[in-house]
């Protein structure tokens, strides 16, 4: 089961945390350690890491040799990390991270650090049409970039209900901001702010 | 749709504005007092409600403990407004755990969106269960999550998310979802023609099958064909292709649920998963250059080869795996380097020969020194799985030399495998003592209790051993530092067995007296007791010491710690006493055997599983470990051992072990691993259908070789068959006689005793019955030995509905028997040698004439004879008597030679059969099996 996902930029600061297992201790203490466990970990090194460090915060895990396990990915200024027990095979989370980061950047076109800022709502509803209650719900695409609309429409619509002055506008896109700072996810192109 | 929240965007960016993290808390405190002001105000209109509830979300998700808002969330939910259920949704999610209070109040919220005719509002309320779902959600809220499940009418989206929140509500309250009863209907839906839909049935089936085997066993026959469907004949949607590969998380999940049953014996799925492994393995040669595929590739490899391993762990599969691990763990990408040394543990976890793997070993050893420390681990971990008697002292100096430098998060770990390694096996005591001893210097702080309790335990209970022992933790003494649990051990060996060394040259009393004291100093309290123990013993043992000794007591008697105190008190007069008193002996009576214990250190090492989370198929250690721990759990789920009884399991587990361990150390054999025979628990065969048209059917089919079996409205069963010797062959047509097709068609055949027949279809049947259409699925049937019950077959479909029928195929003994022309003489002689009970079988039962008043001796024959016995002409001079014979034919116990007679009387209306075989229960079972055709009425 995955039991967190977490998303923080290079600098530590959280963007993302969603968790699928009660905590014992602070959000913010969890992040910090795993940011310190990630950050001094080299380009080169694997994608995985045992974490027996995390048990303080989300209880020992039963079983032999059951561990923590940390899958991460960095991606530009953003750090990717789910958090999960030995049921999951670990590329095969590498693999759903992948598709989460699609998700995001087929939403927001060219997704960078800001649309998870001022989206966060929205960075939330993406990941829930992929997983849920810590478990792989979805992984095409397309199946959840129309679940994603679907969701969307519906609250434009509400939206246009409730403000009928507002001329059915609405948020008017994903993007309607003028702040566009595209991290170029893919290219691994490091564009990002780094500021909080 | 947070950007068009004026004041929320501000807020958002005021904090990213803020320099330093003391702006920022300044900003949040000041934002959470407005809306703590806001709310006690009242009056907020849904609007500023979604508003500041967004702002709360926000703050939460920088990492800030957030108090307010959680009533408003709630309020938030049951708005008419999508826009503003949404945030109430979210922050519910995200604010709340499954123990909140306030999750009371959503309950019925959430239930009035599970109800409403709008998926969109479906999904919100699913989601939030699968998130935040508690015992008591489960208890009021299982019913509406099912229906929206297997309803016809769910979207796929809706049936994918109460899928997982079934999930979720089974792992939080097992008892609620009634399992075994849903099976059939859950199965059916890995057949959904959506793989997202099956990819989120899967998970729900995998945590189900777990603890309910038996009931969900049809699984497995869907898990190997959509594996077949997918790798081999490719048949998916192409938007389910992820770079290329099939939907890697779905093959993942169907190996992973292949590895929870014990190996198919059908030997059809044997060959088609044999297919599947092998293409997948074929198909990961070729690397290619995109990461993603290539992650993805290996994803389904890796899972693919622990099934292999779990299927046959000396197949030629795994020979192949064995090769493609060894190109792995000297791979250059460091992911690759960490799951080939995690695969491989799996492999030297459940191998019967580690011979493969020990080629290796130098590299393994090498990948201690890897630069990822996540690679350390699993090659610390491989090393522990792979040593045996053999390699364990190469291994054991292996480790040791590399705990000096290892890491101090693996320290704690190594020495526990160290020392467990070590005591498992021992080639000599010597080496034993030697590198625990080693051990406990080199490793000081990181050594638990548990490790120096046990070398204490081992050398109280093997003789020889002690004075070895008392010898090397002398030597170990003497170094200028010593660690604290050596001077422990130090003290318990050299109080008891110092003796046995005193009168060598430079192990004298005085001497072993000061090496031991001068570390006394640096010791806690609880050392220092130990050590007044042992100069009490010493008193006994040796008076040439006992003025120091005395001396010592009486220090003592005046410290401030209570224990140290009391101690010093009862030695000190115990001591003083004359030395003709025998107290003193009595007390310092050398130590019995400790009997036979739990070993702490492997307890500590396993620790109970959990208890419907996925469990791990294997675990880290040699073949036997393995083993017992799958016997183990075997009793667990055995009925009669109580229900949750995990703790006693470890208990016994551990107990076990002791024993084994404490064997390897005596040097005798420790071959004798727990049988782990499969113990088959009693199977609960299906309820056959019933009626008189179908038992009509059914004892029509038992004398002939085709007609129809069943039929109602919906669907026909006909059957064709063919025997000979011991083998035959079913062609069964499936009819669907409506309009639509039939889906998630599932035929399973159930053999009662599996030892003496088997059935096996010759491929896995298909799962659609196209409308107004036949599909003949062949059968093929292998008797082994006699047997009594007929297998049931076992249809289920989807027609609106989900239906099941069961009924039974007419396969009897008695299709197994060809008949044999026989002459009087020869008859009769046999009849004679064969003889009377117990090889014959006798029975007389009243018959009914036909319309005229005569037997019908026509439908005997066609009786006798449809049961494959050859009807001997002019052996009985009564040409009312029927006599026939036929030999069985079966592939375990041979061929069985079969008489049979039958008197019917048209006077008495009774009917005399009787049937002599060499085999007693195969007498019983043919007579059984005519009489019951005869009685009946010829009608």
């Amino acid at each position: 089961m995955i039991h967190a996902v977490l998303i923080f930029n290079t600098s530590g600061i959280p963007r993302l945390t969603k968790f699928y297992t009660p905590l014992h201790q602070s959000s913010q203490t969890l992040i910090q350690k795993i940011f310190s466990l990630i950050s001094i970990r080299p380009a080169g090194l694997c994608n995985f890491l045992d974490a027996p460090e995390l048990e303080a915060f989300l209880g020992p895990k039963d079983g032999s040799d059951e561990r923590w396990r940390v899958v991460y990915r960095n991606y530009a200024t953003l750090y990717f990390v789910f958090v999960v027990d030995g049921a999951e095979s670990e590329l095969g989370i590498l693999d759903l991270i992948q598709v989460f980061v699609e998700g995001l950047d087929r939403h927001f076109e060219n997704v960078c650090e800001l649309d998870l800022v001022f989206h966060f709502d929205e960075a939330h509803h993406i990941l829930a049409e992929i997983i849920q209650g810590g478990l792989v719900l979805e992984t095409n695409g397309d199946e959840i970039s129309n679940s994603v609309k679907l969701a969307s429409k519906a609250r434009r619509n509400s939206f246009a209900s409730a403000n009928p002055l507002s001329l059915g506008s609405g948020p008017g896109g994903p993007r309607s901001g003028s702040l566009q700072t595209p991290l170029g996810w893919l290219t691994d192109r490091l564009a990002g702010v780094a500021t909080r | 749709m947070a950007a068009n929240m004026r004041g929320l965007t501000q807020f958002i960016a005021d904090i990213r504005g803020a320099r330093v993290r003391e702006l920022e808390e300044k900003r949040i405190n000041k934002e959470m007092a407005n809306i703590r002001k806001k709310f006690k105000d009242g009056n907020l209109d849904g609007y500023q409600k979604k508003k500041y509830v967004a702002k709360i979300i926000f703050t939460y998700i920088l990492g800030y403990k957030v108090d307010v808002g959680h009533m408003e969330a709630v309020n938030l939910i049951s708005s008419s407004k999508y826009s503003e259920k949404q945030i109430g949704y979210l922050a519910v999610t995200l604010l709340m755990h499954e123990n909140s209070d306030f999750l009371r109040l959503v309950v019925n919220s959430i239930r009035k969106d599970l109800d409403e005719n709008n998926e969109v509002s479906n999904c919100l309320a699913l989601h939030a269960i699968a998130n935040v779902g508690s015992s008591e959600m489960a208890e009021a809220l299982s019913e509406d999550v099912h229906r929206l499940l297997i309803s016809p009418t769910s979207q796929t989206f809706v049936k994918k998310k109460a899928a997982l929140t079934l999930l979720r509500l089974y792992r939080k309250h097992p008892t609620v979802i009634p399992a075994a009863e849903w099976a059939l209907r859950l199965v059916s839906i890995m057949d959904d023609q959506d793989l997202g839909v099956v990819i989120c049935v899967t998970s729900l089936i995998m945590a189900l099958a777990q603890d309910h085997l038996d009931a969900y066993a049809v699984c497995y026959t869907k898990a190997v064909d959509r594996l077949h469907r997918l790798v081999i004949e490719g048949e998916y949607s192409a938007t389910y292709a992820y770079y290329k590969v099939p939907s890697p998380w779905l093959q993942v999940k169907l190996l992973r649920l292949l590895q929870y049953y014990a190996p198919s014996e059908d030997a059809t799925l044997r060959s088609v998963l044999h297919e599947v492994l092998q293409t997948i393995m074929n198909n990961s040669a070729e690397p290619s250059r995109n990461v993603q595929h290539n992650n993805a590739q290996h994803a389904v490899l890796f899972e693919a080869i622990s099934l292999a391993i779990h299927l046959d762990a000396s197949s030629p599969l795994v020979g192949t795996s064995a090769v493609l691990l060894a190109r792995f763990i000297s791979s250059k990408e460091t992911n690759v380097r960490y799951l080939g040394l995690d695969t491989m543990a799996h492999l030297a976890a459940r191998a019967d020969s580690l011979e493969p793997l020990k080629k290796h070993q130098g590299t393994i050893i090498l990948s201690l020194r890897d630069k990822d420390i996540s690679v350390r681990r699993r090659a610390l971990d491989l090393l522990y799985s792979m040593c045996d008697t053999d390699n364990s002292e190469l291994i054991v100096g292996e480790l040791l030399r590399y705990l000096k430098v290892a890491d101090y998060a693996l320290r704690e770990e190594m020495v526990l495998k160290i020392a467990i390694l070590t005591e498992k096996y021992a080639n000599s005591y010597k080496w034993y003592i030697d590198t625990i001893l080693q051990l406990i210097s080199a490793a000081g702080d990181h050594v638990g209790d548990e490790v120096w309790y046990r070398v204490v335990q081992i050398v109280t209970n093997t003789e020889d051993l002690q004075e070895y022992a008392a010898k090397v933790v002398f030597e170990h003494l003497k170094s200028p530092s010593t660690h604290e649990s050596l001077v422990k051990v130090g003290g318990y060996i050299l109080g008891e067995y110092g003796h046995l060394i005193a009168n060598d040259t430079g192990y004298s009393p005085l001497e072993q007296f000061q090496v031991l004291h001068s570390k006394s100093q640096f010791c806690v309290a609880s050392t220092r007791s130990l050590l007044l123990s042992t100069y009490i013993k010493w008193v006994n043992v040796f008076p040439e010491i006992k003025p120091q000794l005395i001396n010592i007591f009486e220090r003592y008697r005046h410290v401030l710690d209570a224990e140290l105190q009391q101690r010093a008190c009862e030695f000190y007069s115990l001591a003083s006493r004359p030395d003709d008193d025998e107290v003193l002996q009595n007390v310092c009576e050398e130590m019995p055997p400790f009997p036979p214990r739990v070993s702490a250190l492997i307890g500590r090492l396993n620790r109970k599983l959990g208890d419907t989370e996925d469990k791990r198929t294997w675990i880290h250690g040699g073949k036997e470990m393995n083993l017992e721990r799958h016997a183990n759990s075997r009793k667990a789920t055995l009925p009669g051992s109580s229900a949750p009884g995990t703790a006693t399991v470890t208990g016994t587990a551990d107990a076990q072990d002791v024993m084994s361990s404490l064997a390897g150390l005596n040097l005798s054999s420790s071959g004798d691993q727990p049988d782990s025979s499969r113990v088959d628990g009693s199977v609960v065969a299906p309820r056959v259908a019933v009626g008189p048209s179908v038992e009509k059917w059914f004892n029509k089919l038992t004398y002939s070789a085709e007609g129809v079996l069943y039929e109602d409205v919906q669907i026909q069963i006909g059957i064709k068959s063919r025997y000979q010797g011991h083998l035959g062959q079913l062609a069964i047509y499936l009819g669907n006689k409506i309009s639509v097709p039939l889906t998630s068609f599932t035929s399973t055949i159930h053999v009662n005793d599996s030892e003496a027949l088997s059935a096996t279809f010759a491929k896995i049947p298909p799962n659609t019955l196209v409308p107004r259409t036949q599909s003949q699925q062949l059968l093929h049937v292998e008797c082994k030995k006699a047997f009594s019950s007929f297998p049931i077959l076992t249809v289920s479909f989807l027609a609106g509905a989900h239906q099941s029928i069961s009924i039974r195929l007419p396969i009897s003994i008695t299709k197994f028997i060809e008949g044999v022309k026989l002459g009087q003489a020869d008859f009769f002689e046999r009849w004679k040698v064969i003889g009377g009970p117990p090889r014959e079988a006798q029975a007389v039962f009243p018959i009914t004439l036909d319309g005229t008043g005569q037997l019908d001796l026509v439908r005997y024959r066609q009786v006798v004879s449809g049961n494959h016995l050859e009807i001997l002409e002019d052996v009985d001079p009564n040409p009312s008597n029927l006599v026939a014979a036929g030999v069985l034919h079966t592939s375990v116990d041979g061929k069985v030679g079969c008489l049979l007679r039958l008197e019917p009387n048209r006077e008495a209306k009774l009917c005399r059969l009787t049937v002599r075989s060499t085999s007693e229960d195969v007498a019983a079972e043919v007579l059984r099996l005519i009489e019951k055709l005869l009685r009946l009425d010829s009608s």
